[in-house]
């Protein structure tokens, strides 16, 4: 088949959004390379605890036909995507190449067109207490989960926002664990009510229960309007303090409770995964929601001419919309290339920015769960720990805001946070919305992550020939 | 209006310098105009003071070297003897050598007044041998510099394990600069910085100098993205992007251009090296909080700052080379940075002819961090209308003329 096609295209990340955009791509007959490090395509939602069940309770019909129909596209498009799992893509190569890792190799691509689609990670919120073992994200918890360490009779509570806080309650329970409390940040006023909706749709694994209605009948309390004060314990967790939060996530200290528990699990809310961007130079701009967000123009392109974002990465959507924004990705690609005419370009392309429209609903039920409210920022002492990796502390991070640092740059070089292992993943949304709430808004600055975005072991290196 | 006696232009380790010596030592009204720019060489730098290393083309200096050295191996051994090592003038061993002195006082005095630790190591820097060529290579780098003999260790095969046992044991000894040093760099920039913002120096950051405004030729402040700055003197201290700030102070240009140099880091390590170390590959250097420094490239690419695989791998595979226990460990990070270059690889200071109100204070090289502390002190000794502690006549920018 003669083809079109000009650039060379790469894709990272192969959830939803990055497939999509592959299949579609393949339409218009266009060979792309895609490629992720997970073992398999398909993204966050197969992760967890979820993703040996061949069904996904978690979603709901539209999805899960939205899924299948994601599936199929795929199969028909296969012989034109070179898919290359378990590749770590650690940065850019060059002016216009990604440096790749494989198990055990470091070798690198060239491109001449670059899609994003690398999703979105949690939000890791500190406060009082929260390094003492037992305490984790609620990836974490679900990961114990999936991996059979929540033994019988273990003894928990949650903390965070949105529809995972009452799903991991369940799965909890399922395995045996003595589930203490859900606390949801929000108020039952507050929430959405598509999420109110999915916490009240009856699941089959829940044996046809809801969520809400499968703690209520093991006598799970679920509180709304509630969050995390403090963990405490001696080597590990022992007790968590927890308070009625105001609308502003503040917490009444009149009202606190003390409850035993041996593990915490926290989860408020996600932050775009936009490392990668960032590193490729890509502007961002800072969101209360999910952070830095790439900025982008009507058809998703970023910055630089010849990178495109979408899915997550561009801010918490939902898996319908990261598939249809994929396909405008793609659109956008062809079209470019003459690969399909001006008049059906236009025509495609407002259809996919309507149905984009319809999808953003759900996005305003989660956004609203990564709203960070201010009062978290207030649940630090000043001798808590801020940056794990390098121990820095709250007090550290007040003297150089008090000093005049007004940009992350500066908070780092004068405290080291976000130099660690983690490259500021962990804590540089706290440090990002400290100098929010200090009011330095514009000049918060980007801070670029550290290149490579993961380790690369000596050895990988020995053998590479490309020396001179 | 805002009227100040100098403004800084780059708060790079040379700015900050300035800042630093001259709210010190005077009591005029300064202002440190920055924005980081993407690959500005100060924090990309690995922090040596290698005052003799560099200025015999080790250090930084080492992929020149190995070109040099390749070429001796290739060539028969009368033409090889003939070949001299990367030696710098005099007037930059005399610079170079006069800064380094002033650390072991700095360090102090800003620990003691202003609470600052830049992590001054007295290190020494170690040339490594592996055979002959090397051998051949470090006779006649000493043989270049018999008034500096005081300054060099010979180390046979057994000294070498002796004092640095994680060197791969081929190594057949080594010569130690003994008075070459290390700091942290980031921290000497912070600590310059910190230092000047006590002394009362305003910190303007995040600030771009947009335009530099003049009066015939006489330049009177700066134009950044939120107002106008007045000023007596503006210093020039941009790093690579020098030649903008000079050429709209003064209508020319000026041969600064940005040299790219890549670096690999490792993760934290134990402690597994006592001194800085340069092989004729790379240079090695374990860092205050234990990561070891791997350096660095030499590229003329413009202002691009990415790496590539070819660099990484080539400093990777010079460093476990000399010290195979790095093959335990990680790449933590690598980065670029852009040198301040010049064709004559010495800095371009003092005033211009014919321009009033303008300071040079850059191109800097590959020794910037070594040599900010005697630019802080001469650019504080023009603005006194002092005696400058050494000649400027070889840094001024009429040279190029
Ligand atoms: C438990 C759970 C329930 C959910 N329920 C719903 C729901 O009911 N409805 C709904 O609409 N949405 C739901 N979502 C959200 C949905 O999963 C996401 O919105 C969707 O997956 C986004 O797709 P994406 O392609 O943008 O990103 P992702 O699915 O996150 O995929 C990104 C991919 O990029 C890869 N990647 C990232 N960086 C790199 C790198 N440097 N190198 C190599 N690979 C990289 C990752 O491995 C990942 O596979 C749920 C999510 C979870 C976790
Ligand atoms: C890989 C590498 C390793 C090195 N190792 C060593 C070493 O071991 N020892 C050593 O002594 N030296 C070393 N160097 C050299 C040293 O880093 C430089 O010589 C030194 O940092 C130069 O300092 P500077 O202040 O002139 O430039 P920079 O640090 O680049 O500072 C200039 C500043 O001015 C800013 N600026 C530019 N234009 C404007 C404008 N218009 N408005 C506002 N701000 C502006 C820039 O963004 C920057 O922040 C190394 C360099 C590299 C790249």
């Amino acid at each position: 088949m003669p083809s079109c096609q000009k650039e060379k295209i790469v894709i990272v990340g192969a959830g939803p959004a990055g497939v999509s955009c592959a299949a579609e791509l393949a339409k218009y007959g266009i060979t792309s390379t895609l490629v992720d490090e997970a073992p398999k395509i398909g993204g966050v939602i197969y992760r967890g605890p979820l993703r040996q069940a061949s069904k996904l309770p978690h979603l709901d019909e539209n999805l899960k036909r939205a899924m299948a129909a994601l599936k199929v596209r795929y199969e028909h498009h296969k012989q034109d995507i070179t898919l290359q799992l378990q590749t770590k893509v650690l940065g850019p190569e060059g002016e216009s190449g990604l440096l790749l890792q494989t198990e055990n190799q470091l070798t690198q691509i060239d491109y001449t067109k670059l899609v994003l689609a690398t999703g979105c990670h949690e939000r890791s919120v500190p406060f009082e207490g929260w390094q003492l073992p037992g305490v984790m994200l609620m990836g974490g918890m679900q990961l114990q989960l999936k991996s059979g360490l929540v033994r019988p009779g273990k003894k928990v509570a949650l903390v965070g926002t949105g529809p995972l806080l009452p799903l991991v309650a369940c799965q909890l329970h399922k395995s045996g664990a003595q589930v203490v409390g859900v606390y949801e940040a929000s108020r039952f006023s507050e929430l959405a009510k598509e999420t109110v909706a999915l916490l009240n749709k009856p699941k089959l694994t829940l044996s046809g229960l809801s969520m809400l209605a499968y703690l209520k009948k093991h006598n799970i309390p679920f509180k709304y309007g509630y969050g995390i004060v403090k963990a405490e314990g001696q080597e590990k967790l022992s007790s968590v303090t927890v308070a009625p939060y105001d609308e502003h996530w503040h917490a009444d200290l009149s009202k606190a409770q003390h409850l035993a528990v041996d593990s915490l699990g926290v989860g408020y809310g996600f932050v775009a995964r936009t490392q990668l961007a960032m590193l490729l130079g890509v502007s961002h701009q800072y969101t209360t929601t999910n952070g830095y967000v790439p900025l982008l123009d009507d058809n998703l392109r970023s910055s630089l001419n010849s990178i495109f974002v979408c899915g997550d990465t561009n801010g918490l959507l939902g898996a319908e919309a990261a598939i249809i924004e994929g396909k405008m990705a793609a659109t956008m690609l062809a079209y470019e290339q003459a690969c399909l005419s001006e008049s059906t370009f236009h025509t495609r392309m407002r259809k996919l920015k309507t149905k984009r429209k319809q999808t953003q609903k759900f996005r305003a039920g989660f956004d609203r769960f990564s709203a960070l409210r201010e009062g978290l920022l207030a649940l630090t002492q000043a001798d808590t720990v801020v940056c794990r990796c390098e121990q820095v502390k709250r007090q550290q991070l007040d003297l150089a805001l008090q000093q005049g640092a007004k940009d992350l740059s500066s908070v780092k070089m004068r405290t080291r946070i976000g130099m660690g292992d983690c490259q500021g993943k962990m804590c540089s949304s706290y440090a990002l919305d400290r100098l929010h709430a200090a009011g330095h808004l514009g000049t918060l600055g980007v801070i670029r992550p550290r290149f490579p975005l993961d380790p690369i072991p000596f050895t990988l290196l020995e053998k590479n020939h490309e020396a001179v | 209006m805002k009227q100040y006696d100098v403004i800084i232009a780059g708060g790079g380790v040379i700015g900050a310098a300035c800042a630093y010596f001259l709210s010190r030592d005077t009591n005029l009204k300064i202002a440190l105009v920055d924005l980081k720019k993407p690959g500005n060489a100060s924090r990309a730098s690995a922090g040596g003071l290698w005052a003799i290393g560099e200025s015999v083309g080790l250090g930084c200096g080492v992929i020149f070297f190995k070109t040099l050295s390749k070429l001796q191996s290739e060539g028969d051994t009368e033409a090889a003897e003939t070949l001299r090592p990367h030696q710098l003038p005099e007037c930059f061993f005399e610079l170079a050598l006069k800064s380094n002195e002033l650390y072991p006082a700095l360090h102090e005095e800003m620990l003691a007044r202003h609470d600052v630790d830049f992590k001054f190591e007295r290190t020494g820097l170690k040339f490594i041998m592996y055979n002959r060529d090397d051998e051949i290579y470090a006779d006649s780098i000493v043989s270049g510099i018999p008034n500096l003999s005081s300054q060099i260790r010979w180390l046979d095969q057994q000294q070498l394990r002796e004092e640095e046992p994680y060197i791969t044991p081929d190594a057949i000894g080594a010569i130690d600069f003994i008075c070459d040093h290390q700091v942290n760099p980031y921290r000497l920039v912070d600590a310059y910085t910190e230092g000047a913002r006590q002394n009362g120096v305003e910190l303007f950051l995040n600030t771009e100098v947009l335009d530099v405004l003049r009066e015939g030729n006489k330049v009177i402040g700066v134009r950044t993205q939120d107002q106008s700055l007045h000023c007596e003197t503006l210093i020039n201290a941009a790093g690579a992007w020098a030649d903008d700030i000079y050429h709209q102070a003064t209508g020319k240009h000026m041969p600064v251009y940005p040299v790219k140099g890549q670096i690999v880091l490792s993760e934290r390590m134990p402690k597994v090296l006592n001194g800085c170390i340069s092989t004729s590959d790379c240079y090695i250097a374990q860092k205050d909080n234990g990561e070891i420094l791997i350096g660095s490239s030499t590229e003329e690419k413009g202002f691009d700052t990415t790496n590539s695989l070819d660099k990484i791998t080539e400093l990777s595979q010079g460093a476990m080379k000399c010290l195979p226990i790095l093959k335990e460990s990680s790449i933590k990070r690598c980065w670029a940075g852009l040198r301040p270059g010049t064709p004559d690889e010495l800095p371009i200071l003092g005033p211009v002819d014919g321009v009033e109100g303008y300071i040079n204070a850059c191109g800097h090289f590959r020794t910037g961090i070594l040599m900010s502390a005697i630019t802080g002190t001469l650019i504080t000794e023009l603005m006194t209308g002092k005696p400058t502690s050494v000649d400027l006549a070889p840094f001024r920018v009429e040279r190029f003329e």
